[in-house]
């Protein structure tokens, strides 16, 4: 009697657990399954061709009468070297009444947001360092270009320390 | 009577034990389960590319485990060549690529021929004959009855240089088969899908004195200013809904994070650091963000609720992690593991998440960058650089497989996906 219980049972759970399986549909009819219309849409070409900097090199440094301010690897303080540079500054800030666009920049070994974080500490560097010798704050704008905008692209030290640095020029 | 009634209890209990547990165990084995599946291409004219894009689909998805070999046969017919018969299935399909670019499957079982599916898929331009494949696959993964690997069928957005000072913005398919520039000229970087289904993107502009947040309609081309920021600006997550973005931005000449509506344009001021706080991403439904800081002295993942002031760390490994990515829980960063001032460094990508301390590496050599989730969180793309080669990488972190497209394009500034 037990032997005949048992193997009923398991013919039972056995029967049971077959039908917990779902078959796949055969006719493929049943299926909720989009069609490839979504991505037939045509997508945009916008050409910005006219805006955006001017020719590269010429844009990539300081201008109307500014000395770019260059940076150790890694680094946002503006080093003793560069005092004469920054002295400079100041006096073209002081004799102009323009804003003046200060734009950070880096090397290429930098990855995606951070890069663009340390050219802006490096941009507000020279700024605070413009506005304690009494250059108005509101006189001036900061942007970073990160690694966006090199003015030397070879591969080597001295091409890359030229890169780490913050141009200065009039808003016109 | 007795004997009934043991008789139902008994039955009760295998039953309980089959299926009572089970719906955590069947997803397991539905995951763990990979069917093996030959590919046999009944084309007019025989395309390698068109073989080796199903086969990396079929790989990436963790589900199959598929033949190699690149067989040739009549896609109508049902007979299954002796040597596939000890597969479980076989999917034949034809590819035209004349006028536009149109596919045929079917999907037959290899023991016996039966059709489980069939289905014909077609687009006007013939460009775009790579994301016929991903869908075709993704079908029969569903058919299949395997989790979705619906990602595959995503465009992915990114930015590249092109000289200094300007850039485009593309689109591409995930193997990078499909390319299209949909922005060229100017300065735009930065591009982040504005919606699920990729309708618009966020990319930030440099055409004016500052730059510019947009949103972007990439079908229609309408254009819409979100904010614009001195210093710097870039939408670093989207909520799922669309309705609030993570940016990092500077009005006073700090790098924080602000999270914004976009309905009411309204900023929360969700980080107030002297350093660098930025690439803020939502986590723990979008209660909490994780971001990049260099609050210790050197970049590192920290953690932070949206609405109070305190800061916790999340990484303690590592003193160069620069970049992260979240979903739900998880984390995903890079984190730079030589010291050459100059030059290629190991970087290296781990996965965290937010609730523990615990990391484990998913990547061991090269550099490995741009780390971004899948919509569903269980594939990792990124960008991985070994001496001179660029490949676009992704790793499916429930099968542990893992893919490389190489990418000879100019460089990658940002990517989306």
């Amino acid at each position: 009697m037990t032997h005949t219980l048992l193997t009923l049972t398991a013919v039972i759970a056995l029967f049971l657990s077959g039908c917990g399986q779902t078959a796949p549909d055969l006719n493929g009819s049943n299926n909720n399954i989009s069609d490839a219309n979504a991505i037939s849409g045509d997508t945009v070409s916008i050409d910005e061709s006219n805006y955006g900097n001017e020719s590269s090199g010429s844009y990539n440094s300081s201008a109307d009468g500014f000395r770019s301010v260059y940076f150790d690897f890694g680094d946002y303080t503006i080093s003793s070297e560069m005092e004469n540079a920054m002295n400079n500054n100041i006096k073209v800030a002081m004799s102009s009444s323009s804003k003046i666009k200060i734009e950070g920049n880096c090397d290429e070994f930098g990855t995606d947001e951070y890069n663009y974080a340390l050219g802006l500490k490096r941009a507000k560097a020279v700024k605070d360092s413009l506005v304690s010798q009494g250059i108005a704050s509101d006189k001036t704008v900061i942007v970073s270009f990160g690694e966006s905008s090199p003015v030397c692209t070879e591969p080597n030290d001295s091409c890359y320390d030229r890169n780490r640095r913050v141009d200065l020029r009039l808003v016109k | 009577m007795k004997h009934l009634f043991s008789i139902i209890l008994l039955v009760h209990f295998f039953t309980l034990s089959l299926f009572g547990v089970d719906a955590t165990l069947k997803i397991e084995t539905d995951v763990e389960h990979r069917s093996r599946i030959a590919l046999v291409d009944g084309s007019p004219v025989k395309n390698a590319q068109v073989f080796k894009i199903l086969l990396s689909d079929l790989k990436i998805s963790g589900h199959f485990i598929p033949d190699t070999t690149h067989h040739e046969g009549d896609v109508t017919s049902n007979l299954i060549l002796p040597g596939l018969k000890g597969k479980e299935y076989v999917l034949k399909y034809s590819m035209k690529q004349t006028s536009g670019a149109k596919l045929f499957i079917r999907l037959l079982k290899a023991s016996d021929g039966t059709q489980v599916f069939k289905k014909s898929y077609a687009v006007p331009a013939r460009s775009k004959m790579p994301f016929l494949l991903h869908k075709a696959i993704s079908d029969v993964n569903n058919i299949l009855k395997y989790p979705s690997i619906s990602w595959i069928n995503r465009y992915v957005v990114y930015a590249i240089y092109t000289t200094p000072g300007r850039s485009e913005i593309r689109l591409a398919d995930y193997t990078m088969t499909y390319k299209k520039t949909i922005i060229k000229g100017g300065l735009n970087l930065f591009p982040k899908w504005a919606d699920a289904k990729q309708r618009a993107i966020y990319y930030t502009s440099y055409k004016e004195l500052i730059p510019t947040l947009y949103k972007l309609n990439i079908y229609n081309g309408s254009k819409q200013k979100i904010a614009s920021s001195q210093g710097m600006m870039v939408c670093s997550d989207v909520s799922k809904d669309g309705s609030k973005i993570l940016l990092t931005m500077a009005p006073e000449g700090q790098a924080d994070i602000f999270e914004m509506n976009v309905g009411s344009k309204s900023k929360r001021r969700v980080t107030n650091f002297k350093g660098i706080d930025v690439n803020g991403r939502y986590i723990d439904n979008e209660s909490r963000i994780v971001f990049v800081s260099n609050r210790l002295g050197y970049p590192n993942i920290f953690k932070k609720s949206i609405t109070s002031a305190a800061t916790s760390q999340v990484v303690y490994r590592g003193r160069k992690n620069n970049a992260c990515d979240a979903h739900g829980n998880k984390i995903v960063y890079s984190s730079r593991e030589s010291n050459n001032a100059f030059g290629k460094n190991t970087f290296n990508l781990y996965l965290a998440t937010s609730g523990s301390s615990s990391t484990r590496p998913i990547t061991t050599r090269g550099t490995n960058q741009f780390p971004r989730f899948s919509a569903d969180g269980s594939v990792v793309l990124y960008l991985k650089q070994t001496g001179y080669s660029t490949s676009i990488g992704y790793i499916n972190l429930t099968s542990s497989q893992s893919l490389l497209f190489p990418y000879n394009g100019k460089k990658i500034q940002s990517i989306d996906w």
